[in-house]
């Protein structure tokens, strides 16, 4: 619980951090990135051209005046170019600095006033410098309209008024240089000439009026507009366009110095916080470092520890191996054992039969008739001397023959029946010393085929078992189909089956209600199986033992070790054959099947 | 290919294109300047233009359009004295030319105004002229889907007064008249003038005409005082208000009688003349100043020629000549 909320709350300030971080340089970037260099850079160059056009407006005034072009449209053009480039101007975001916003609306208007009073003086110069030019050009035609009055007139006349004509030539030459050079003494002197020129014009003949009159018109004017144009001039080049330009780029200027200020200012924030973030960025990568080597170092710790784990585990495994292998030592000697008690046990039923048969023999040997000889043998001995007498007369006597008669045949039962037993007894040890040698032919793994006829079998099975089968009142079915003799390991089937009927017999033990009956039947099977089945009406086998009946050590018995079943269930299997189990249930009997390979004896095992 | 062969082709093309087309030779360097090309602007403003410049919903009675006193077929301009306004009263002063107006360097007589923008603005809303006011004309002009559409798709903002003014401008600027013989000999083309009109444009040169029309407009550059070398309004008598000139705009004494020099363009088809009409030929005008302009007594033949060479200033409109 503490664990999550403090990370939230790191998650917290690490969104926070990171948006201040971020906010911070959107920030400086939005107050750095207001370059206005760019515009400022388009406004000084639109002033620039504005001050190139005055100048040329100004070169182009200046020719106009020394009449060097007649056409009028370049005093025109400089100003519709600068009106467009100042509406351009104006039309753009030019200045930045509000606090100092008025004062560039002066200087902006102080332009506009100075532009609007050049525009219009320009626009006088043009009308009066063009009625000035257009005399001035018309002067030396005005002489020499007169001169030409003059050269009509005869030699007389021209002397008479050789004067007039000196007069007003020097008339021309007057207004020529008062062009030139305005002062107030030349225009008095074209003032005094005028008006010599209108004296002797009353002089003149009639012919000459007209020419006279037009050149005293046409001097009055120069000597009108000249000293105006001179002064439209003078006024125009004191009209402070050019200052007012100046001004306006020194404020801008000004204002771009102010912007470059701000924006230094905020490029050395941004230096700073580069420097922030670069330091914090050098933190990281630092604890970044650091953790890759604690990684690194965990790693190699974790490798580490994989090798040993990985070497203890191969140590483990080795110790398991041993372990298993001890196991298996164990469980080989384990085995071993098994098979000695088993075969034990097996010797132990057989020594039953053993005992049985000697307790039979000592019984007889108890009871013999043999006896009764020692008694006729004392009477004869007793009776000696008168052995015959005693035979013929003595009452006794008499009867000692046919005893012995009768002892003899006795006695040859009694030894028919001693023989027999005998003879199973050594059957029985027989059958022990078979079992010892199957310990041997286990110990040895060795199987030892030999033709076996399987009703024979059965029949020594049922034998080592009579002796308990006829205590327990247990009735054999046989139903045996006939079978060839086959090859199989002799000994293992019989202890198979010394077992099974072993077993059933013991099933059988606790019933009392009906007759105690065991069904061994035997049959081939079609697919060159051998079928022998152990059938009983006893306890039966509850499901739930069904699959460990056959496990080593499972027994129903007090007494038992659960070797048998276990032994028979490998033996089966080492015949490559199968023993197999079923029951209906508790009560309801088992039947036990042993299913070998068919081999007929006298065929290639 | 070898160099001089290639050398000798060019100059073959040189000797053989100056052969048949005399009309590439350099442009002369007069003081007179050719017309200019008409400029490439919106054709959709220049047709808006058209249809308000033909349009008489301009005027507050929808009697006047702009074309009721420029006729674009003779000369820009009507032959009338004075045209007559919405309410069928004449104007005060005569209709100059609408041809070529664009190069003048102010508008009106007086040249009261700087831009062909402000002279439409003024003759609409003049109680003389066209007597309306412009939101009437904006009203007027929105009413119609026509118009509507057309402004939509031309301007931004649609029907304005500065839209309308804009497009009237915009198709302003097109009426140019090329091509007039005179504008041909300054492009180089100087077999297209007959000796005698050489000689009327040597005449005006010499006379001084050019001092005052002069440039690309032959006149329209310059304010001048009408009656330099004389009383030229004492002479003629009745003096009215707008014989006053740009006094009337400046109030400046200086400005009296002073008016604009009205360009020369097509002088030949735009009688009357002079702001008042009372010159009814060319020829008169001609007199007139040379009396009252260039103080100057030429004689008959002089002038014969100076009109002989002023009729070969008038141009093209639509491809046919004015």
């Amino acid at each position: 619980m503490t664990t999550q909320s403090r990370r939230r709350f790191t998650q917290v300030v690490l969104g926070l951090v990171t948006l201040l971080l971020a906010s911070t340089l959107v920030f400086l970037y939005l107050k750095a990135a207001r370059d206005q260099t760019a515009s400022y850079t388009q406004s000084r160059d639109l002033i620039r051209q504005l001050q190139q056009l005055n100048a040329q407006w100004d070169s182009e005034v200046l020719k106009a005046r020394i009449a060097i072009t007649h056409n009028y449209d370049p005093l025109v053009t400089p100003l519709t170019e600068m009106t467009r480039i100042w509406a351009e101007l104006n039309s753009r975001d030019t200045y930045h600095n509000p606090t100092d916003l008025s004062s560039w609306q002066a200087t902006q208007a102080a332009y506009q006033t100075a532009m609007q009073e050049k525009a219009r003086l320009v626009d006088q110069f043009k009308s009066h410098n063009a009625v000035l030019r257009n005399s001035l050009a018309f002067l030396p035609t005005a002489e020499d309209d007169i001169q030409a009055q003059f050269n009509r007139l005869d030699d007389e006349g021209r002397l008479q008024l050789q004067g007039v004509a000196t007069d007003t030539y020097d008339l021309l030459l007057s207004s020529l240089e008062f062009a030139q050079v305005t002062s107030d003494d030349r225009a008095a002197d074209i003032l005094v000439g005028l008006g010599k020129l209108a004296t002797n014009k009353e002089q003149l003949p009639s012919e000459f009026q007209g020419p006279v009159e037009l050149l005293s018109n046409h001097i009055s004017l120069i000597l009108r507009e000249q000293p105006v144009v001179n002064n439209l001039l003078e006024r125009i080049a004191d009209v402070p366009v050019a200052e007012r330009l100046d001004d306006l780029t020194t404020h801008l200027d000004q204002d771009q110095q102010a912007a470059d200020r701000i924006d230094h200012q905020y490029h050395r924030y941004l230096l700073i916080f580069s420097t922030l973030l670069v330091a914090m960025l050098l933190y990281l990568a630092v604890r970044l470092l650091r953790s890759f080597a604690e990684i690194n170092r965990v790693n190699r710790q974790l490798q580490a520890a994989n090798e040993t784990l990985e070497q203890r585990v191969e140590r483990r495994t080795q110790q398991l191996k041993d372990a298993q292998s001890e196991l298996l030592d164990s469980a080989r000697q384990a085995g071993m054992a098994e098979i000695a008690t088993n075969v034990l046990h097996n010797v132990g039923n057989v020594l039953n039969s053993v005992n049985i048969s000697a307790d039979l023999v000592t019984r007889k040997l108890r009871s013999s008739k043999a006896l009764g000889l020692g008694k006729a043998m004392q009477l004869i001995n007793e009776h000696k001397a008168d052995l015959g007498t005693f035979l013929t007369e003595d009452e006794k006597g008499k009867l000692l023959p046919g005893y012995l008669n009768q002892l003899v045949d006795a006695i040859a039962v009694e030894q028919q029946g001693m023989t027999d037993e005998l003879a199973q007894l050594s059957k029985s040890v027989d059958h022990i010393k078979d079992i010892v040698s199957t310990q041997q032919s286990y110990a040895g793994a060795a199987t030892l085929l030999e033709p076996v006829h399987i009703s024979d079998l059965m029949e020594d099975a049922l034998r080592m078992n009579a002796g308990a089968l006829s205590r327990h009142h247990v009735t054999v079915v046989k139903e045996y189909a006939p079978v060839p003799e086959i090859l199989a390991d002799k000994h293992r089937l019989l202890l198979i089956m010394v077992n099974l009927i072993s077993n059933a017999k013991y099933a059988m033990s606790n019933l009392n209600d009906r007759p105690r009956q065991m069904t061994l039947k035997v049959q081939a099977l079609a697919d060159n199986t051998l079928q022998i089945s152990v059938k009983d009406d006893g306890e039966g086998i509850p499901a739930e033992n069904m699959t460990r009946i056959f496990t080593h050590g499972f027994t129903t018995r007090k007494e038992g070790h659960g070797f048998g079943l276990h032994s028979c269930a490998l033996a089966a299997v080492e015949m490559s054959g199968q023993l197999s189990a079923h029951s209906d249930g508790p009560g309801l009997g088992a039947i036990f099947t042993l299913t070998i390979p068919m081999t007929p004896a006298g065929s290639p095992a | 290919m070898s160099e001089v062969s290639r050398y000798r082709f060019g100059v073959m093309l040189v000797l053989w294109s100056g052969l048949v087309q005399p009309l590439s030779a350099a442009p002369l360097n007069e003081a007179l300047k050719p017309l200019p090309p008409v400029p490439t602007l919106d054709p959709a403003k220049v047709e808006l233009g058209r249809r308000l410049f033909n349009e008489p919903r301009l005027s507050v009675n929808n009697t006047l359009s702009c074309a009721s006193c420029h006729h674009l077929e003779t000369g820009g301009a009507d032959n009338k004295p004075f045209s007559m306004g919405f309410d069928g009263k004449p104007v005060a002063i005569n209709t100059p030319s609408v041809f070529n107006a664009s190069l003048n360097f102010k508008q009106f007589w007086n040249g009261r105004v700087d831009t062909l923008q402000a002279q439409i603005e003024q003759v609409v809303i003049s109680p003389a002229e066209m007597g309306s006011d412009w939101n009437t004309v904006v009203q007027n002009l929105s009413a119609l889907p026509d118009y509507q559409a057309a402004f939509k798709q031309t301007y931004a903002d649609g029907v304005t007064a500065a839209n309308v003014q804009n497009a009237l401008a915009t198709y302003e600027q097109t009426l140019l008249t090329p091509n007039s013989r005179f504008d041909q000999y300054l492009l180089g083309n100087t077999e297209i003038l007959t000796t005698q009109e050489k000689y009327g444009y040597q005449r005006f040169k010499d006379y001084g005409c050019i001092a005052c029309h002069q440039g690309i407009n032959i006149g329209g550059n310059m304010f001048q005082k009408f009656g330099v070398m004389g009383d030229y309004f004492k002479a003629r008598g009745n003096p009215v208000e707008a014989d006053l000139g740009r006094y009337l705009v400046t109030q400046d004494e200086e400005d009296r009688h002073v008016f604009k020099v009205p360009s020369l363009r097509n002088v030949a088809v735009t009688a009357p003349y002079f702001h008042d009409a009372s010159a009814k030929t060319l020829e008169e005008a001609v007199d007139v100043m040379f009396k009252y302009q260039l103080g100057r007594n030429p004689n008959q033949e002089d002038k014969d020629l100076i009109v002989q060479f002023l009729k070969t200033l008038t141009g093209e409109w639509a491809g046919k000549p004015l």
